[in-house]
């Protein structure tokens, strides 16, 4: 049963993230990659960690993603800001994806494949949010905190460029 | 082969869903009634009068005339992202209420069945509605830019800014009832109110931030601005009409519906009351109030500017909210 | 503002603007007023289906020629109200009629009354030494073809009241110029009131009264039940 599940989000998920690329008009390929996000979001409850799955579908589409589509409806991207010339943009993109794809199957030959964590409804999926929030404040606390001030430095930094080209 | 206990549970579940689905779909017609009633007493008219008595039998004559009225599709239109866009806005709300509980267990009599006013009792339910009505500004943002309309992508636009300088102060006070009731489930949030410890004693700032912030969310006068009739025609749904101008109506309403739900639910103790109704009975009474609350400001207050909205989520509501949080913190400790 | 009509608006505090604005204080007065409204009665009338606003005695409506006690024409076709008339919108033709029609020897042959161009001023009523003319209280004057909109004498002499005086045989004085009031014209008491009863010149008015929407062949008219009103404010 659930494997049915899990290969049906899995299906649309690539279909999806492939359409991403796939589609001309920008906000068409916008919405691609919210129904793969969705799926990804559908995965995760799969994997027990709704909180997890709510927080994907929180930020990503509910936020990120909102962006996004402000953004390109706002500029209303032409089919010339696509062809714009990067420095040996097509070398460089075939490097990083081969790097990515040697990554992705690294960590699937090595790495541990999520297997079935008991039903739904037991205690650990219950207390879900509450593993995660100790682990995050206890064990991870030092990339968490990392993190945060990243975040922050960016949001200060997105302030500096847009006072600076005010022209003040 | 499944025992008989799961197989009734299954069947409790899809008549939970089916039931609660038929509601959903059929409030709109009590309450665009009720709407255009308190409107028109408001401004001391008399409003719908002639179908049925006091103009009751209005909503069913509306929905006959949306039905058969003809569905225009503008000819530049996306026509593909235009025909679901009314569908994207309504799913998610109408998903939102598989977390939401109405009310204690109850007994079916002859079954002798234990049966929660529940579909689903979820560990992150707050965080499930929040993020599932998150979506919904997709149809109203799709709506705006498939009708290749100028009215209409202004609409859309409008509506993403808004929601998402509301989402947060919104989400933010939420936070400050889960620190105290210590769960993201509904129905504990609610047990955690029983006996008149009703959230909204201790959270005064946090229910007036997460109500002005859903007013926002749902659209609702003072914030209406991406159906602002001044300046846009009607917003996202200028060239929306016959039925799936309907769904965007239906849900606004059912999104209306949520947002009292969720204000009584977190704040003012769920179906908790003096034991002489039964619980049900207590929410629905709970929520009609907030729907009224809903209606009674719609006729009252004017429509903000833009830039005043965007003012009020960033400067007011968001620093509040996070004080707000940052004062439940040090209570608790 | 020396004048004093001004009232000059008090300077609220700081500290007050600051308590308003935290306890919504202005939110809930907006508030409070628009629930006063809501609970209070409204004030439009379920008009055509159910009520009908019957107006004060003063209303100035559509025009009717009235009769004296003994039935007879008021008009003497003199044409006052016609000049008198500003925008030139009532045709008066005057007749010999010594049969005892009218209260002198003289009577409109032809009275009409272009409701196109009235503006309802009341002018003509003014002018009218006999009283004949009287802006009636009949408002609905929608038609569904603009011929209809001249109102001749047939429309709008008001039905007569007992039978016209024989004076050859009665031997009665005709009294010539005079004045009739219009309360001289049968009183009726509203209990005796029947559904579709023209509203009495005398009648006070400033009443909702039930009413029916009729169709008939010249229009839809709305035929009020004077037996059963209410006074309105
Ligand atoms: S009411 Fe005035 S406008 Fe109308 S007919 Fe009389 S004088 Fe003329
Ligand atoms: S209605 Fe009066 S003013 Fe007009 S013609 Fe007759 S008597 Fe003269």
């Amino acid at each position: 049963m659930e494997q049915i599940f899990f290969f049906i989000f899995a299906v649309v998920a690539v279909g999806s993230a492939v359409a991403v690329v796939a589609f001309r008009n920008p906000v068409h390929s916008a919405i691609s990659l919210m129904v793969c996000f969705f799926q990804v979001a559908a995965l995760f409850i799969l994997l027990r960690s709704p909180f997890l799955a709510a927080a994907q579908l929180f930020i990503y589409v509910g936020a990120v993603m909102v962006l996004f589509l402000f953004v390109v409806m706002v500029l209303d991207l032409g089919r010339a800001s696509f062809d714009e010339p990067v420095f040996h943009r097509r070398i460089w993109g075939i490097v990083v994806v081969l790097g990515l794809f040697a990554e992705v199957v690294y960590l699937t030959l090595k790495g541990e494949p999520s297997h079935i964590k008991g039903p739904y409804v037991d205690g650990a999926m219950m207390n879900n949010t509450e593993v995660m929030g100790t682990l995050l404040y206890t064990k991870y606390i030092y990339p968490f905190e990392i993190v945060s001030i990243l975040l922050l430095l960016a949001l200060v930094g997105a302030i500096a460029l847009t006072m600076n080209s005010k022209g003040e | 082969m499944p025992e008989m206990a799961t197989i009734l549970e299954v069947l409790f579940i899809i008549f939970k869903v089916v039931v609660v689905t038929m509601i959903l779909f059929s409030l709109p017609l009590p309450l665009t009634w009720m709407e255009r009633k308190i409107a028109a007493h408001i401004q001391v008219r008399l409003g719908p009068f002639r179908v049925g008595p006091h103009g009751v039998l209005q909503p069913f004559a509306d929905m006959m005339k949306l039905m058969f009225k003809e569905d225009i599709i503008p000819y530049k239109a996306d026509k593909r992202l235009f025909r679901i866009a009314p569908i994207i806005s309504m799913v998610p709300v109408l998903a939102a209420f598989a977390v939401v509980p109405f009310g204690n267990d109850i007994t079916i009599p002859f079954l002798n069945e234990e049966v929660s006013l529940y579909i689903a009792d979820m560990d992150v339910a707050i965080l499930y509605i929040l993020a599932i009505t998150g979506i919904g500004v997709y149809g109203i943002i799709f709506g705006g830019w498939a009708s290749n309309s100028k009215y209409a992508l202004l609409g859309g636009i409008r509506s993403t800014a808004q929601m998402i300088s509301y989402e947060l102060p919104m989400s933010l006070a939420a936070i400050g009832v889960v620190m105290i009731t210590n769960s993201l489930s509904l129905v504990n949030i609610v047990n955690a109110q029983q006996g008149w410890h009703w959230n909204i004693i201790y959270q005064p700032l946090g229910f007036f931030i997460f109500f002005i912030a859903s007013l926002a969310e749902i659209n609702r006068i003072p914030f209406d601005l991406p159906e602002d009739e001044g300046t846009l025609a009607a917003g996202y749904h200028v060239e929306y009409s016959a039925m799936r101008f309907s769904f965007f109506m239906l849900t606004e309403y059912v999104a209306m519906v949520l947002a009292s739900v969720l204000a009584v639910l977190l704040f003012f103790g769920g179906w908790n009351g003096p034991g002489f109704l039964p619980s049900i009975v207590w929410f629905v009474v709970k929520v009609s109030v907030f729907i009224y609350f809903f209606m009674w400001i719609r006729f009252t207050l004017p429509r903000y500017r833009y830039d005043q909205l965007m003012t009020i989520g960033w400067k007011i509501l968001l620093p509040l909210s996070l004080f707000n949080v940052l004062i439940t913190g040090f209570f608790l400790i | 503002m020396s004048d004093g009509y001004i009232l000059e608006k008090r300077k609220e505090s700081a500290v007050e603007t600051f308590f308003n604005r935290i306890f919504f204080i202005d939110f809930i007065k907006g508030l409070s007023l628009t629930l006063k409204y809501n609970l209070s009665r409204s004030i439009t009338l379920r008009y055509p289906d159910e009520e009908k606003w019957i107006p004060y005695k003063r209303f100035r409506g559509q025009h009717t020629l009235n009769r004296d006690e003994y039935g007879r024409e008021l008009c003497v076709g003199c044409e006052l109200c016609a000049k008198s008339c500003p925008t030139d919108c009532i045709t008066v033709i005057p007749m010999e009629d010594s049969a005892g029609r009218g209260i002198a020897d003289r009577v409109a042959r032809v009275w009409e009354v272009n409701l196109t161009r009235c503006m309802f001023c009341g002018l003509c009523e003014d002018a009218c030494p006999t009283e004949a003319l009287k802006l009636g209280r009949e408002y609905e004057l929608s038609c569904f073809s603009l011929s209809n909109a001249v109102m001749d004498k047939d429309r709008i002499l008001i039905a007569g009241q007992g039978e016209p005086l024989d004076l050859e045989a009665t031997g009665a004085e005709p009294k010539g110029w005079m004045k009739v009031s219009l309360d001289s014209i049968d009183y009726i008491t509203p209990l005796d009131f029947k559904k579709g009863d023209r509203v009495p010149a005398n009648y006070e008015g400033g009443v909702n009264a039930a009413a029916s929407l009729e169709r008939t062949e010249d229009g839809i008219r709305v035929v009020p039940d004077l037996s059963k009103t209410k006074k309105w404010w």
